[in-house]
Formats: structure tokens, sequence, C-alpha cells
């Protein structure tokens, strides 16, 4: 008797929770607000789903991911899934936060053919820049124009009609640029995406972000997707 | 004479005005290969644009020079420097494009299309020509 009431007690308390984060997930989305071109997400579908509902049919599109430090590593999962096992597409990923091996592994582990990606690593301190299989080592995430050069080439080697390029992350780009430079880079890097005419995802922490960058990308961005909420 | 005169001035000219050009674009970029490759290229250049500044000086003011030995013609000097950067130069455009040239990746990420692709494609064959054998 005491543990059913308890029972509903509790089921009764994680309802309340879930609304209220529904809740906060419909008011926490000021920028959407701001430009109606991009769709409004829901907190609570992942990524992968959101991905096959709204950019499946879509031959060219900019994603904004705007994660949390503990789900943005799965949307990253998430996304690459969608790309490589659900569409078959080729690409290239960039990775500012984890290194190669670290990524390459992960990949491994969630059955996508990491082989069908081009890695570019800024976060390995390499001296200089060298290539190691299917990854070139930048050496540091400052060395903007090596990435950029970098992206360039990747995206244009590959001899698929769709392809894609995963940034990760923005806000990893502001700990070691600044804000001004980072702001002409994620112009450039727009423009880029949308003259490459690929399948574009940038992922940036919503925290560690400056409202203005972001604001900036999202209006660059087809769609917002924000996972920025409570964990 | 004259016209000697006038054709080394603007080869100078034209000669700063690329280092010049040389220096913004270096300003823009970041720290990294290219940049590297573009201080490459203007060493390359100013030992060239040393090498013209020094004909042109000579042929408005007419120095003879009579020296034996290598200083006989010291201009040389600045294109064997000129080459040898151009030869640095080159080499260091071969390490870019090593680092940079992603093409042998996009040919081995086509076959691996191509293989799944057929990997795809094998079972429905093998329906249809079961289906035609019937």
């Amino acid at each position: 008797m005491a543990s059913d009431l308890l029972n509903k007690k509790v089921v009764q308390m994680l309802e309340v929770k879930e609304m209220s984060e529904i809740a906060r997930g419909a008011i926490s989305r000021p920028s959407a607000k701001n430009n109606p071109a991009i769709s409004e997400h829901a907190q609570k579908p992942l990524v992968f789903d959101i991905f096959k509902k709204e950019a499946k049919s879509l031959k060219d599109y900019i994603i904004l991911i705007t994660a949390n430090a503990k789900n943005c590593q799965k949307a990253i999962i998430d996304v690459l899934k969608f790309l490589v096992n659900e569409q078959g597409i080729a690409g290239v990923y960039v990775a500012l936060n984890k290194p190669y091996e670290i990524m390459q592994r992960n990949l491994e582990n969630n059955g996508i053919d990491s082989r069908l990606i081009i890695f570019i690593d800024a976060t390995s301190r390499a001296e200089g820049s060298k290539k190691v299989g299917n990854c070139l080592y930048i050496g540091s995430p400052e060395k903007l124009s090596d990435m950029s050069v970098a992206m360039d080439q990747a995206v244009k080697a590959l001899p698929t009609d769709e392809k894609f390029l995963v940034f990760d992350s923005l806000n990893t780009l502001s700990i070691f640029n600044r804000p001004a430079t980072v702001a002409r880079f994620i112009h450039f890097l727009a423009g880029k995406m949308r003259e490459w005419k690929i399948k574009g995802v940038i992922i940036t922490l919503e925290k560690e972000t400056e409202q203005a960058l972001l604001d900036e990308l999202t209006q660059f961005s087809d769609f917002r997707i924000d996972l920025g909420g409570e964990p | 004479m004259a016209h000697l005169i006038v054709v080394s001035i603007t080869t100078v000219i034209f000669g700063v005005a690329s280092l010049l050009l040389i220096s913004r674009a270096r300003n823009r970029l970041s720290e990294g290969s290219i940049r590297k490759y573009l201080d490459n290229f203007a060493i390359c250049l100013a030992f060239i644009v040393v090498f013209s500044i020094w004909q042109t000086a000579r042929s408005i003011f007419g120095i003879d020079i009579q020296v034996e030995g290598l200083g006989t013609y010291p201009e040389y000097i600045f294109i064997v420097f000129a080459y040898i950067a151009f030869i640095i130069a080159s080499f260091k455009v071969l390490k870019i494009s090593e680092e940079f040239g992603f093409k042998e990746d996009g040919r081995k990420i086509e076959q691996l299309i191509k293989q799944t692709e057929q990997a795809k494609n094998a079972p429905r064959k093998a329906a249809k020509s079961g289906r035609k054998a019937r």
C-alpha cells in the first residue's frame, strides 16, 4: 500500500517535471521569434528523428545545433548516424573538441562507417599540419586559414553529388580566437556551405556561445535545433 | 639607354607593389602552412626586387663594376638566392599539396560507395534473375 502510494507520487512528480521542461523549451526560443525562417523544434525529440523529419527531403541546408555539454556528443553521433548510415552520404567532419582517434572509436562503437568521412582535426597539438589516413591534423584551432583551405579541398575532393560538413564546435573557436575573427569565419563558413551546396551542420554549446554570434548564425541557417535546455 | 631606365624603374615599381600586396595578404591570414608558404614566396620576390633595384641603380648612375671573381656580377648573387628561395617555396607547395590534397581520399570514398551500392543491389539482381528463371 505504502509502496503504491510512493510509486504514484514519483510518477506525478516526473509528469510535473516533464511538463515544466516542455514549457521551458517553448519559452527558451527567442531567436525563432526574431527570424520566422527558422523552424521551431521541440527539445525532447532526438536529433536523429528531427533530421529524419525535417532534413531528409532537402538536398542542401545549414543546420545549427545548440546543445549543452551533456547532450552534445549524443547529438553529433545522431547527426553522423543519420547522414552516413541512413542517407549513405560521404562528408567532412571538423573536430575542435575531440581528437580524431577518440572520434573514430566513438563512431565505430556506434556502428558508423568512418571510412566515408574525411576528418579535419584541429584539437591535437601537432607540430605543423600532417596527414594520417583520412585525417588532416591542423595543429591548432587558431589556424583558421589552414582550416578553411582544408575544408574547401576536402569538400571538393568528395566525388558524390550529396555531401555533408559537420563543424564541431563553434564555441571552441571562440576560446582560441577573437570574437571578431570568429564572426568573420562564421560568415565565411556559412557562405561557403551555400556555395558548395552541401548539408552543413554547425554544432555549438549554447551557454558558451555569445548571443550576438548565435543570432548571426541563426539567421544564416535554415533550421535551428535547440538542445541547450536542462540536460 | 633612357628606355632601359624606364623599363627598369617600371620593373622595380611592379616588384615593390607585389611585395606590398603579399604583405597585406599575409596580415589577413592566420598562422599556418599557407602563411608560411606566403613568407617563402615573399622572400623569392624580395631577392628579385633587390636584383632589379641593383640593375636600375646601375643603369641610372652608370656604375661599372670591375671586381674580380664573384663580385663581378653582384646581381647574379641575388638571382641565385632567388632561385634557392624558389626551390624552398616549391618544396613547401609540395608539402602543402600532400597535407591538403584529398583527391586520394575522395577516390577511396568513391570506391567504397560503389562497393556498398553493388552489395545493396546484388540481392535484388539475384531475385530478379531467379524470377526470370522461373
